[in-house]
């Protein structure tokens, strides 16, 4: 039979899974008060149904607002864990900080949040700051934040300059050695992405969180 | 009534409820889905061209509520424009049933087409999201132009101008789109066709670079037409508007481009369904729009020929058709590539099933627009065959055929064949399909005849009566 904690970590799971946020926010506070270790919830609940919830989507099994709505639930009980962490002293479990943008000029966004829903889903602190992102922002932005990636998205052909600057802007300014610029969208190819110095390129929302993943390997050390 | 809806979109723009942009994308996303769920609109993966007017009418009444609930999102100042039933019936009864597009002989009457209807079809060619080359984009626009069976030409996007990256919002993009409009002149004048209705320039995407376009001597004239875009979904902003009001001003033709995403915001085949009806009725009202493009697309690949991408044309066009008097082309965007059997076996399951639900064959955008130079006048042709070949079908034969025709590529759909550019498909010099891309033609042709479908009669009737 499985014990309390089990079943209420299931719940957890099944909540996470139907984007039900407060369902998830309450139930991550009484899995907590009962006891379970916060980095156990993230690693045994957390991570795993919202992998399974990005798969889910990847094979169009589920749609954007219910990805949306699971990573809206994975981001509250994210929230609640690390906060008894920190009271705990327990070591924050954040997989990292990414800025995420969608470059000047280029309008559409909808690639980029499904990017930012899936990078929350997987414990990653996304700093979403929207479209038609000057490079100077995606820059002031970076450096406010002490981020680890910044995720630059181009759907347009015609934004590829935009994206290009934004790249450049980095190098001239010390930011491509401080942060890992990554690059993808539409308009974006693996050539293209090496040929303007990016330090990593995805092709689609999946594998754009596999990238930060493997990134955030090489950063551990640091 | 009004004739001109623009100065009250722009102060409501101003004066409508405040919402963040993420509110309102979850509130379209529930809204959409409550609707499908009150109207009981139900997606057959068997049934591609349902044959359900009470069906067609429920999707249609979803997509009206759906304006009436949440109206339209303006992103420049973050509110949204609302309208009441009155002002859209009233927007929707006086829009345009018939439009004249280009000039002189060249000239083409676009109508609003019914269901299972047998007025023919206009047919529209060109990249149709498809990024062009510099060097190829004179050579493969000509391509479409020539084709006796197209009638209208549309612009694509080409990155570079003078073999310098365009910049939105810069001098380059000016220049840009000046060379697209010149380019586009000169093709339809260089094939004899010279009162062509040319449909876009595509490489700009700032107001500015658009209206650059305009030349009655080397670029689009008032008997062309500019693309007036909707943000999916349900979104517009000034920039969006600003051409609209231009346009209008010039009398140049807006057309209202819409993208709703399978997958995205409306969810599945159905949301999606009320998502495009919802468009099209904000496209009347907020552009004035003289037809639409009805460019719904797969979030997952860009495309718009599996089943749902189908169900959608069949299920919003026999809407909009039954119920408005509006003029809607749809796009097809294709997994396959150019040169390839797949792409062709894609096209005539759009194409057909377009026409059959009221629906004017777009252009063809051949590997959802992600591979450059995939274009020619060959699948537009093509196109124009079917559409015009299926003139009178009735839905439950078209749905037979859409799944016979499924037959030959949804099972390819994860890994289409990526087929070849332009410039390996066709001689670059005689601008004639190469031996591979006609053997293709050939072979999916008479396949299709062979299935009863007459290609040739159905075009002749349309030329000859």
């Amino acid at each position: 039979m499985a014990s309390l904690s089990e079943a209420l970590q299931a719940d957890l799971a099944g909540a996470l899974q139907e984007g039900d946020a407060e369902r998830a926010e309450q139930l991550t506070r009484d899995l907590l008060d009962g006891g379970v270790e916060p980095l156990v919830l993230i690693k045994q609940v957390v991570v795993p149904t919202l992998t399974v919830v990005g798969q889910r989507f990847q094979d169009f099994e589920i749609y954007l607002p219910e990805l949306m709505l699971a990573g809206e639930a994975a981001r509250r009980a994210t929230s609640v864990i690390e906060e008894a962490a920190k009271k705990s002293g327990v070591e924050t479990t954040l997989a990292g900080t990414v800025v995420l943008g969608t470059v000047e000029g280029d309008v559409h966004d909808i690639g980029k949040n499904i990017v930012g829903a899936l990078l929350t889903a997987h414990g990653f602190r996304v700093i979403d700051i929207g479209r038609d992102v000057k490079p100077s922002r995606f820059l002031t932005a970076a450096d406010e934040s002490g981020c680890d990636i910044v995720a630059i998205s181009a759907l347009m052909t015609t934004t590829l300059p935009a994206a290009q600057r934004t790249l450049r802007l980095f190098a001239e300014q010390g930011g491509a050695s401080r942060y890992c610029l990554i690059v993808g969208g539409g308009a974006v190819t693996k050539e293209w992405s090496q040929q303007a110095g990016a330090a990593g390129y995805a092709p689609e929302a999946a594998a754009a969180v596999a990238l930060c993943k493997l990134l955030m390997e090489g950063r551990r050390p640091k | 009534m009004l004739s001109n809806y623009l100065p009250m979109v722009e102060q409501r723009s101003e004066t409508g409820p405040y919402m963040k942009e993420s509110d309102f994308d979850m509130a379209v996303a529930k809204q959409i889905a409550d609707l499908v769920k009150r109207y009981g609109i139900k997606f057959d993966r068997k049934t591609v061209v349902p044959a359900d007017d009470d069906l067609a009418d429920r999707v249609y009444q979803a997509g009206l509520e759906l304006v009436l609930a949440l109206g339209i999102y303006n992103q420049s100042t973050e509110r949204r424009i609302i309208f009441s039933r009155q002002e859209v019936e009233a927007a929707v009864a006086t829009a345009p049933a018939a439009v004249t597009l280009g000039t002189g002989r060249d000239q083409v009457v676009m109508r609003h087409l019914a269901v299972e209807g047998r007025a023919p079809a206009v047919v529209s060619s060109g990249p149709t999201g498809t990024p062009c080359s510099e060097r190829t984009y004179p050579l493969l626009l000509q391509s479409c132009a020539q084709e006796p069976l197209v009638d209208c030409l549309g612009g694509g996007s080409v990155a570079t101008c003078q073999g310098v990256p365009v910049v939105p919002g810069s001098p380059s993009e000016v220049a840009a789109a000046r060379r697209d409009g010149a380019v586009a002149r000169e093709v339809v004048r260089r094939v004899g066709r010279p009162g062509m209705h040319i449909n876009d320039v595509a490489t700009p995407i700032t107001c500015l670079g658009k209206i650059s376009g305009v030349d009655a001597e080397a670029g689009l004239r008032t008997s062309d037409a500019f693309l007036v875009a909707q943000i999916p979904e349900l979104k517009t902003s000034y920039d969006q508007l600003s051409r609209a009001a231009y346009q209008r001003s010039i009398g140049i033709h807006c057309v209202d481009l819409m993208t709703p995403l399978i997958g995205g915001l409306s969810g599945g085949a159905e949301g999606t369904a009320v998502a495009v009806v919802a468009a099209h009725i904000l496209g009347v009202i907020c552009y004035s729009a003289s037809y639409h493009i009805m460019g719904h697309m797969s979030l997952r690949w860009s495309h718009n020929t599996d089943r749902i991408g189908l169900w959608v044309f069949a299920g919003a066009g026999q809407a909009l058709s039954r119920n408005t008097p509006v003029v809607t082309t749809a796009p097809l965007y294709t997994r396959a590539g150019l040169g390839t059997q797949q792409v062709l076996w894609e096209v005539a399951a759009s194409a057909m099933v377009s026409m059959v639900c009221g629906l004017h064959p777009g252009g063809v955008g051949a590997t959802g627009g992600s591979q450059t130079d995939h274009t020619s006048g060959l699948e537009a042709r093509f196109s124009a065959e079917v559409a015009h070949a299926c003139r009178g079908l009735s839905r439950e034969r078209a749905n037979e055929y859409a799944l016979a025709f499924l037959q030959h590529y949804e099972d390819q759909a994860a890994h289409p064949d990526p087929g070849k550019p332009f410039a390996e498909i066709y001689s670059l010099e005689h601008l004639e399909p190469a031996p591979v891309w006609q053997e293709a033609y050939d072979v999916v042709r008479q396949s299709i005849i062979g299935m009863g479908i007459d290609l040739d009669k159905g075009w002749r009737e349309v030329r000859h009566g």
